[in-house]
């Protein structure tokens, strides 16, 4: 015991030199194999766009907090996270010891002499590894479990935009390739502990291996087990030695095998994580003057960075159950989408030779290729882009193919009749410039005019809130509301255009650049210290994406204002409304810009009881009408989005108001209520009426709300 | 090969909107102006023969007359594809009605020699179906009104055409070439012009021709040529429509009391 030197572990031991040097020579070409898929992975990657990404300290640093801490992978699947927190920690222990021995054995002892892989060291080494190597076992066992046993209708591959008939419909080989890397997986833990024992039971002679059997708790106790059962330390020779091929074999398959199948995503999944975009979807990307067609058509579009995402995806389906479209039975699955596409890219990009251009096109009905029906479907809601836990972006690349669809004029005709509508009038409702503000003419007392005279406030008001009618009363209702605070605040008037949100998230980019252009020369013209609106669409493309247009103005939702407007005292309450309600996130406030928490504060202060429905705040489920889906008809017999959450709604016992504050979602959710045959039990409000019910008036213009 | 497109940008009324104070049109400002409908469609069905002969075969010409804020009509038809656009205007042209129109543009015709004419049936805003059949009259070549279907192959002496009748019924014609068409709705489903494609289009040249550029002088294009002109243009007075509203009973009771009235039977 005195000699710690003799305190490790036997490599090698009693092989002859042939079989040694035909290991070392699996493991080169394991090695190789590995290189050339690693080469020609990141050759399709540099097929793609180029894209400068900048601030790479910060990005890994949150990659390695997103990989530590697990935060990404826990989230609405806590089970299924940790299991696989046991699996990633317990896999990158057991690589550190192989590398530490590969370190000692074959770099720094041949060249330097250097030892150091023993004694006090390696026995804390054998304990850890073996701790590390009972949680990769329990992880994938949980795993296996969750497969065979749970049937979790995300893991299910069959897609809702091809048929049964169709070659790829379910993807029975993905089946199969997950249930190999979890068998690979779980044989490589396995023997690897059976070795152990066995060694253990070979060498129970020796002391410093046998008295110190303990620091490996698993292989000893394995080890005592064979004992038991009669095995003898020649026996244990013998099967240790046909065992540690297998093992070994196996281990450098793995490892020859990580470029080519879902092993790949320990690469990619941490480089997609490093690669995340913040502000992706909220903020699209900007089409360069001086490219011709302005989306994506071939696969050869798309920025590396986006093929490189693709090929994170581990199919975990989390995108897939947070889908609205996907929920009511729409042609689209974000997981199906990326799935496509890296089957295209990987199809036709792999190869040494780009083939043909026509063949890099991904639009169209061949297996790989995206559906325009299935583009289509998209709401943007970010819900898939919000959850990925490897940060996959769907909503951008879904735009950036959809302007493609846009300038081929391959959409809905209803659509596109809107598109010219707002282009000729500059409101979707195809109403007179010079109408816009027609609401305001029913108020006891008159807006000022931005453009004319300074304002503290600037009021963008949108299109819904200036021309459909059920929202003019709310917004009469925020303008009384800012009236008896009195705020300083005024409108832009005819100078204001629909603010272009979801005519980009169309596709339209061109309307869209026309739109921003316009309304930021308008705004730019008059004097404020910052803009507020009740409409969160305008609020996300004003905060996000006017910026890239030279458009940088503080901007806030009027919950937020309002919210301060009662904290400060400047607006009054009557009562507590004592009213059981319960809130939708719309999209653009919640998931977009994180406003969950105004909304909610306000209501308290209402006196409102807030019961929440399970898919709240960054789970919000979508009203359907995002993504410029509002333009488009949705299929007659199919379940609507907004109808599906108010069944969510409706589950709530003696709920009273469903508390909306955006002026689509009054639209989508009342219509909802009656076509889902909830009149009469509760009713729809925007926050703005509940708030116009319980502030206190100097002369009472307040409407009551019928519950 | 060449295909001329004649086409209007038009003008749509504001919901609220007034007479010009000379009361012979609409005040301007309660105008908003587009690419007439029918156009879209003439443009497409020439767009489609471009795009299914050889590269370069076939040249379509966009062609209307009228002043400046039409070039905005004619960057729509160039982001549509169209090779050239012509602009047609001089200040002489004041006044000018379908006839001078078709005048004008035959004048066009005759300068750019086409193998084929399209025009819309008629206009959105002022309809008077006569301009396609005027620039026919002016170069006396074959002419079809209506046209629903077209089967043509760039250059050849003859095309295939049906007509709409009333009442749902197709005539087939055969056509000689070079002729004038008139296109109806619905021949083919035109194509979106992108923003960015209209932008893009914007770089293309719009050519603009004047009287002199025709050989024409303003006695033959000019308001006095004209055989129509406008003497007075008004809102006429709505009719007195109204909601009869309550249950069916007193709904009834009240159209007995309005048929007695207008009968002249006291109530």
């Amino acid at each position: 015991m005195n000699d710690t030197t003799l305190v490790t572990r036997i490599l090698f031991q009693d092989f002859s030199s042939w079989s040694i040097t035909l290991f070392y020579l699996l493991g080169y070409t394991a090695i190789g194999i590995f290189a050339h898929g690693v080469y020609t992975q990141v050759r399709k990657y540099r097929r793609g766009r180029p894209l400068d990404i900048g601030a790479w300290r910060q990005r890994a640093v949150n990659m390695v907090q997103d990989m530590l801490t697990h935060r990404t992978l826990v989230r609405r699947d806590r089970k299924a996270g940790r299991a696989h927190a046991l699996i990633f920690f317990g896999f990158a222990l057991l690589f550190i010891g192989t590398a530490t021995i590969t370190l000692e054995y074959d770099i720094l002892q041949p060249l330097f002499g250097w030892r150091f892989w023993h004694g006090e060291f390696y026995l804390w080494f054998s304990l850890v590894l073996d701790l590390a190597g009972a949680g990769l076992i329990a992880g994938v066992l949980y795993m296996m479990y969750r497969r065979q046993w749970l049937r979790l209708p995300k893991l299910d591959y069959a897609r809702p935009d091809r048929s049964p008939e169709d070659p790829d419909y379910d993807r029975r080989d993905y089946r199969r390739e997950d249930w190999a890397f979890l068998w690979a997986l779980i044989l490589i833990g396995i023997t690897g502990f059976v070795l152990e024992a066995t060694r253990l039971v070979w060498l129970s002679g020796q002391p410093t291996v046998w008295d110190l059997r303990f620091w490996s708790p698993v292989g000893a106790v394995m080890a005592h087990a064979m004992q038991s059962v009669g095995l003898s330390p020649e026996g244990a020779g013998l099967v240790r030695s046909g065992l540690w091929w297998f093992h070994g074999l196996l281990a450098l398959t793995f490892i020859a095998l990580i470029p080519y199948s879902k092993i790949k995503h320990i690469v990619t999944a941490p480089t997609s994580l490093m690669l995340r975009d913040p502000l992706a979807g909220r903020r699209l990307p900007k089409v360069p003057e001086e490219q011709a067609s302005a989306g994506y058509q071939y696969i050869t579009d798309f920025k590396w960075k986006e093929l490189l995402h693709l090929d994170a995806c581990t199919k975990c389906g989390r995108c897939h159950e947070a889908c609205p479209a996907n929920a009511v039975g729409a042609p689209l699955s974000p997981r199906d989408v990326i799935l496509s596409l890296r089957e295209f890219a990987n199809h036709s990009l792999n190869a040494a030779t780009l083939p043909e251009k026509a063949e890099l096109d991904v639009h169209g009905k061949a297996p790989g290729q995206v559906f325009m029906e299935t583009l289509w479907s998209c709401r943007t809601c970010l819900a898939c882009v919000e959850i990925c836990p490897v940060a996959v972006e769907h909503v951008p690349i879904i735009v950036q193919m959809r302007r493609k669809l846009v300038e081929d004029g391959n959409m809905e005709p209803l659509l596109e009749k809107t598109l010219q509508t707002i282009h000729k009038t500059g409101n979707s409702f195809g109403e007179s410039k010079r109408k816009r503000a027609a609401w305001t003419k029913e108020l006891p007392f008159t807006i000022k005019d931005a453009r004319k005279e300074a304002v503290d406030m600037l009021w963008f008001v949108g299109d819904y809130a200036s021309f459909d009618p059920r929202n003019q009363k709310v917004t009469r209702a925020f303008a009384r509301l800012m009236q008896q605070a009195g705020v300083d605040f005024g409108l832009l008037f005819e100078g204001e255009m629909n603010a272009g949100n979801d005519v980009r998230r169309v596709g339209e980019e061109g309307l869209y650049e026309y739109l921003a252009t316009a309304n930021i020369t308008s705004i730019r013209d008059c004097e404020f210290k910052s803009v507020v609106t009740t409409d969160p669409h305008s609020y996300n493309t004003i905060r996000n994406e006017y910026p890239d247009f030279g458009g940088e103005f503080e901007i806030q939702h009027y919950t937020t204002v309002v919210r301060e407007l009662l904290l400060q005292g400047r607006l009054r309450l009557r009562k507590p409304l004592g009213y059981r309600v319960t809130f939708h996130d719309p999209c653009h406030l919640g998931r977009y810009n994180k406003g969950f928490d105004a909304p909610r504060d306000i209501l308290q202060m209402l006196g409102c009881e807030l019961v929440e429905m399970d898919r709240n705040r960054d789970n919000s489920f979508c009203c359907g009408a995002g993504g410029g889906r509002i333009w488009i008809p949705d299929a007659p017999g199919t379940e609507k989005p907004s109808q599906n959450r108010m069944h969510e709604a409706g589950r709530i016992e003696g709920l009273q108001v469903f508390v909306v504050s955006c002026p689509k979602d009054l639209t989508m959710f009342e219509d909802a209520l009656k076509t889902s045959g909830y009149e009469g039990k509760f009713v729809v409000r925007e926050l703005i009426e509940l708030i116009e019910e319980c502030v206190e008036y100097d002369e009472s213009p307040a409407l009551s709300v019928e519950v | 090969m060449k295909i001329v497109v004649a086409v209007k940008q038009v003008a749509a009324l504001d919901d609220d909107f007034e007479i010009r104070a000379d009361g012979l049109d609409v005040d301007e400002d309660f105008l908003m102006y587009d690419l007439n409908e029918w156009d879209d469609y003439s443009l497409e069905e020439a767009m489609k023969i471009k795009e299914a002969a050889a590269e370069g075969a076939v040249e379509v010409i966009a062609v209307s007359v009228g002043p400046e804020r039409v070039d905005e009509s004619l960057r729509k038809c160039l982001a549509k594809g169209a090779d050239r656009a012509i602009r047609v205007w001089d200040d002489a042209m004041e006044g000018l009605d379908a006839v001078t129109i078709g005048r004008i543009l035959a004048g066009v015709v005759k300068k750019e020699a086409p193998a084929m004419v399209f025009a819309g049936v008629q206009s959105s805003d002022q309809a008077n179906a006569a301009t396609g059949m005027a620039i026919a009259a002016s170069l006396d070549w074959p002419h079809a009104a209506v046209v629903a279907e077209l089967d043509y192959q760039p250059g050849a002496a003859t095309a295939r055409i049906k007509r709409e009748l009333e009442g749902g019924m197709l005539q087939a014609v055969e056509i000689d070439c070079p002729a004038v068409l008139t296109l109806q709705l619905g021949i083919n489903k035109p194509r979106y012009a992108s923003l960015r494609g209209i932008k893009q289009a914007a770089a293309k040249p719009i050519e603009h021709w004047s009287l002199g550029d025709l050989g024409m002088d303003a006695t033959q294009v000019g308001a006095t040529a004209a055989l129509s002109r406008v003497r007075r243009m008004e809102i006429p007075v709505k009719g007195r429509a109204q909601m009869i509203e309550g249950t069916i009973a007193e709904q009834a009771a009240k159209l007995i009391e309005i048929i007695k009235e207008y009968k002249g039977e006291a109530a």
